[in-house]
């Protein structure tokens, strides 16, 4: 069509002129290098052999400048060696799959709901829309204590749970690297709600039989952002520690977690958090680069925590009658948006590449400085990495940073699906999700992975890692027997 | 509620809820025939008993865990009633589940099974109702009650409109066989096709079977208001008592059947009791599983037939009796299903208690269900919501025994007097 055509061919300029742009300044290095070596080899040819010959020689080399140059050469390279940040690799990792015997369908949830809130029509109704608009599947699963009507949740059956799944987790984990538990310098257990004491750290390190010298640390209270803090602390254990290895383990508790008040704003958690686990190793032993699957190459870690809102936006707190439970702040959808733009404004100057910087100042200055009336630039983070895990808290989060990030819908697939699967499983969703990468084989040697988790404080952390070596379909895992039927269709609103 | 030593006994109840193993999909539907909605204000009580060797050892989970592969195949009793758009009931296969009632006794089971009143078995068996709230009432209860002794009783609560006892019988008989690690068929089929067609035509004939109560809306529970309380007792008959029955009692030229002679001493045993108004018809109902199809698991497939006396039932003799029950039915399914028909499932009927019941369940393999390789030492089947004509159950003894076991529901003050009057002249207790 005639009028189509001058749009579509203007639009596939465009597409070339910004490619052109993008290859011209994230190579520039090479096409001025390029220039100056063609110029030398001119250079060379026209002086001829002879003349080449006679500057070699002309040039005096005594043995005590030679030995000095080498030694400062020799010097230099050891500096800068000893002073690298040693490299920490991924071996493997391993997500909880809980069983079929945990699995609760919608009408099962709404069923238990109206039963022990009978009183409380209009809750359970606001329950239902939540679970109708929330992105969850039919086959999420939580855990034994929540299936009675009506729940009763002891510190026993917070045990059992966190024995149930933090075991699963590290003995699918020990499995599959092989590893022994003796193996084992740094351990870091991290779970928000459920903090025993002994620790849940120590609980391992009992079940175990691990050494009296290991180092274990326990975070709790720290949200759904837990699991990137705890990779960033192992990390820097792993810089002093040489070589080490480190189990990290990602879980979040439901059992204390069930909320069986009447306030809306803490019922929404009952709607979407689910059982999950993921148990991780890393080292930064170098022989291990062969078989690691990734490389950690940044954390960034913000805290939004100085804004009084944004501490209060995820709060756990008594209701009225006395009953505990996580209240959301209606503005936490706005205090995420904030946390992530603090977040890459200290991302992106690690991992996009020139042409995209370079957009991104020229449009600061002329906004800040000449006061040009221009649209801040949103930086391209597609050109930076090849897959995003962003953490599944709900809906609407994975939308938000969709929307945020200019992300396609192929971007954020891993982490709708793992929200339909597992639900949210706070701070081990991210594994699920790069689980779930894997298991699509779509994960290749180079490709640059971002993770972003949200969590109460208000934190925004980023991990970003490079895959070391192509990685098949996993023979095993939590999607093994549900892959093939994903990527499914997950509608607005579901028919209760 | 006085503790008479039963109802206090049971406590501790504690809710739960299986659900099937995998996602039975959107938009799944059970259709209801009008022999199903027939049956919709009755209710099976199925109570197993098991001893202590055949649950030593086994945790609740253990009982759990089978359940969630058994549900699979059996999907439709997961799900939960709803209506059409022209009001008629279905079943949506939703995965709401199956509730599981846990509880605790206070007596063995010995102490237990030798109580006078027999009204208590309902205590093991949770009091189903489908409604007031129709759309979220479960329509299965399993409720695994432990006694002092270490003994376990398992409780089967079914709404009859999901299927006859047979149906119920194979349900639970097909966990017993899951928990045993038999593997189980990969699907059964449990028929989602929608209902026959509604016949508009002038009914030929009202049918005696089928009695229409009140409309009670969306509570399917027969009301009980000015109503007598109706219990239940259950007599076991031996074998050897049962082969002195019908060699005393058979007629000149054919040998009786145990559950026709049986049927045909309740029969004139009640009409004694009744005096006048003894009743001259009564509704004959076969369980068997010719009545249904490979693919057919969960079906109201009963014959259900009347018997009309011509004779004064109280005197006359019981191989007479006997007689007319075996070769004078009338099946009145069709008008059956006519009449329900009708109006679409709107109104609500009664089949059991319409008329003075009998309902054959000889051919229900009453003890399939085994635990850990171990049989019920007893076991029976009750219903919950019969009229007041009352019915009896005639079902296979203890394995190994040949007997009886029969089923009485009666109102109290005729079973009163049933006790007596079968004790003394028939020697069955």
């Amino acid at each position: 069509m005639p009028q189509a055509s001058p749009e579509l061919s203007s639009s596939v300029k465009l597409k070339y002129v910004k490619l052109g742009y993008q290859y011209l300044v994230n190579h520039i290095l090479t096409l001025l290098l390029i220039p100056i070596m063609v110029g030398v080899l001119i250079e060379v040819l026209r002086l001829g052999p002879d003349e080449i010959l006679n500057l070699w020689n002309s040039l005096h080399f005594d043995l005590v400048q030679i030995l000095c140059s080498s030694f400062l050469i020799i010097f230099a390279t050891t500096v800068y060696f000893m002073s690298k940040p040693r490299s920490i690799y991924l071996v493997d990792y391993a997500c909880y799959k809980p069983p079929v015997m945990l699995r609760v369908p919608f009408a099962t949830f709404m069923e238990h709901a109206r039963l022990v809130l009978s009183s409380q029509p209009k809750s359970v109704e606001f329950q239902t829309r939540i679970l109708e608009r929330s992105g969850l599947g039919e086959e999420t699963c939580l855990p034994l204590t929540v299936h009675y009507i009506p729940p009763r949740p002891t510190m026993e059956a917070a045990r059992d749970e966190a024995q149930l799944v933090i075991f699963s987790a590290m003995d699918s984990l020990l499995n599959k690297t092989g590893l022994k538990p003796k193996d084992i310098d740094i351990l870091i257990v991290n779970c928000s709600i459920f903090s025993p004491t002994p620790s849940l750290s120590a609980m391992v390190i009992n079940k175990y039989k691990m050494r009296s010298n290991i180092k274990s640390f326990n975070l709790s209270g720290m949200g759904c952002s837990a699991g990137l803090i705890s990779i960033d602390l192992a990390r820097d254990l792993l810089q002093v520690h040489p070589n080490s290895n480190a189990v990290v383990v990602s879980t979040e508790i439901i059992t204390p977690n069930c909320y069986q008040g009447n306030q809306r704003a803490m019922l929404v958690p009952n709607c979407l958090f689910r059982m999950g686990g993921a148990a991780i190793l890393l080292t930064n032993r170098r022989w291990e680069h062969r078989r690691a699957k990734y490389r950690l190459v940044h954390v960034v870690r913000t805290h939004k925590g100085a804004d009084d809102k944004a501490y209060r936006c995820v709060m756990e707190e008594e209701d009225p009658e006395g009953k505990v439970g996580i209240s959301l702040s209606k503005d936490l959808m706005v205090i995420a948006g904030e946390a992530l733009k603090t977040n890459i404004t200290t991302t992106g100057p690690l991992v996009l590449p020139a042409s995209e910087q370079l957009l991104f100042l020229l449009t600061l200055i002329g906004r800040k400085i000449f006061k040009q009336n221009w649209k801040p630039y949103i930086p391209d983070f597609k050109l930076a990495f090849e897959h995003f895990c962003i953490h599944a808290g709900g809906r609407a989060v994975i939308d938000e940073l969709q929307q945020n990030l200019q992300l396609s819908a192929e971007h954020v697939e891993a982490s709708r699906m793992a929200l339909h699967r597992f639900g949210n499983t706070s701070s081990s969703s991210l594994w699920y999700e790069l689980s779930y990468i894997e298991a699509k084989g779509r994960m290749k040697k180079g490709d640059r992975i971002w993770q972003i988790a949200f969590g109460s404080g208000f934190k925004c952390n980023s991990a970003i890692w490079k895959c070391n070596r192509s990685i098949e379909p996993p023979r095993d895992g939590p999607w093994l027997d549900c892959i093939h039927r994903y990527p499914v269709h997950i509608p607005e609103v579901v028919k209760l | 509620m006085v503790s008479d030593g039963g109802e206090g006994s049971v406590y501790g109840f504690r809710l739960s809820s299986v659900v099937p193993a995998t996602v039975t999909g959107e938009d799944k539907v059970h259709g209801l025939s009008n022999m199903d909605l027939a049956m919709k204000l009755h209710y099976l009580k199925g109570v197993y008993f098991f001893r202590r060797e055949a649950v030593e050892g086994l945790t609740i989970s253990d009982l759990k865990e089978p359940m969630f592969e058994w549900l699979k195949l059996y999907y439709p009793t997961s799900g939960r009633i709803r209506r059409s758009e022209s009001g008629r009931p279905m079943i949506r296969c939703n995965d709401g589940g199956v509730r599981i009632v846990e509880a605790q006794c206070d007596k063995s089971v010995d102490e237990w099974m030798a109580m006078e009143d027999h009204d208590i078995h309902n205590c093991l068996t949770y009091d189903q109702v489908l409604g007031p709230d129709l759309a979220f009432s479960p329509l299965v209860f399993i409720q695994l009650t432990w006694f002092k002794c270490g003994a376990m009783s398992v409780g089967l609560s079914w709404a009859h409109v999901l299927g006859d006892v047979v149906s119920a019988s194979d349900f639970i008989n097909m966990w017993g066989s899951i928990m045993a690690d038999h593997a189980p068929p990969r699907s059964l089929g449990t028929n989602p096709t929608s209902p026959k067609p509604q016949f508009h035509q002038k009914l030929s004939q009202k049918p005696f079977s089928l009695k229409m109560t009140h409309p009670i809306g969306d509570h399917w529970l027969l009301p009980r208001a000015n109503h007598p309380r109706m219990g239940t007792r259950y007599f076991h008959v031996t074998l050897d008592q049962l082969k002195r029955l019908l060699s005393a009692h058979s007629g000149p030229h054919a040998q009786s059947q145990p559950f026709q002679l049986l049927s045909a001493i309740m029969w004139k045993t009640l009409a004694k009791i009744q005096g006048e108004s003894e009743p001259k018809i009564v509704t004959v109902c076969r369980n068997s599983y010719g009545e249904r199809g490979d693919d057919e698991i969960l079906k109201n497939a009963m014959v259900v037939s009347r018997v009309e006396a011509d004779i004064g039932v109280a005197e006359a003799d019981v191989s007479d009796l006997a007689k007319l029950i075996a070769e004078k039915t009338v099946c009145e399914n069709g008008m059956i299903e006519e009449t329900v028909g009708g109006d679409d499932g709107k109104s609500d009927f009664i089949v059991y208690g319409a008329n003075l019941t009998f309902v054959n369940l000889e051919e229900v393999k009453l003890f399939g269900l085994e635990i850990q390789g171990h049989k019920p030492v007893w076991a029976s089947y009750s219903i919950g919501g019969v009229g007041d004509e009352g019915a009896f159950l005639v079902l296979p003894a203890p394995d190994g025994d040949g007997g009886r076991t029969v089923t009485a529901i009666l109102p109290e003050n005729q079973l009163a007097w049933l006790r007596r009057e079968l004790k003394d002249e028939w020697g069955i207790a």
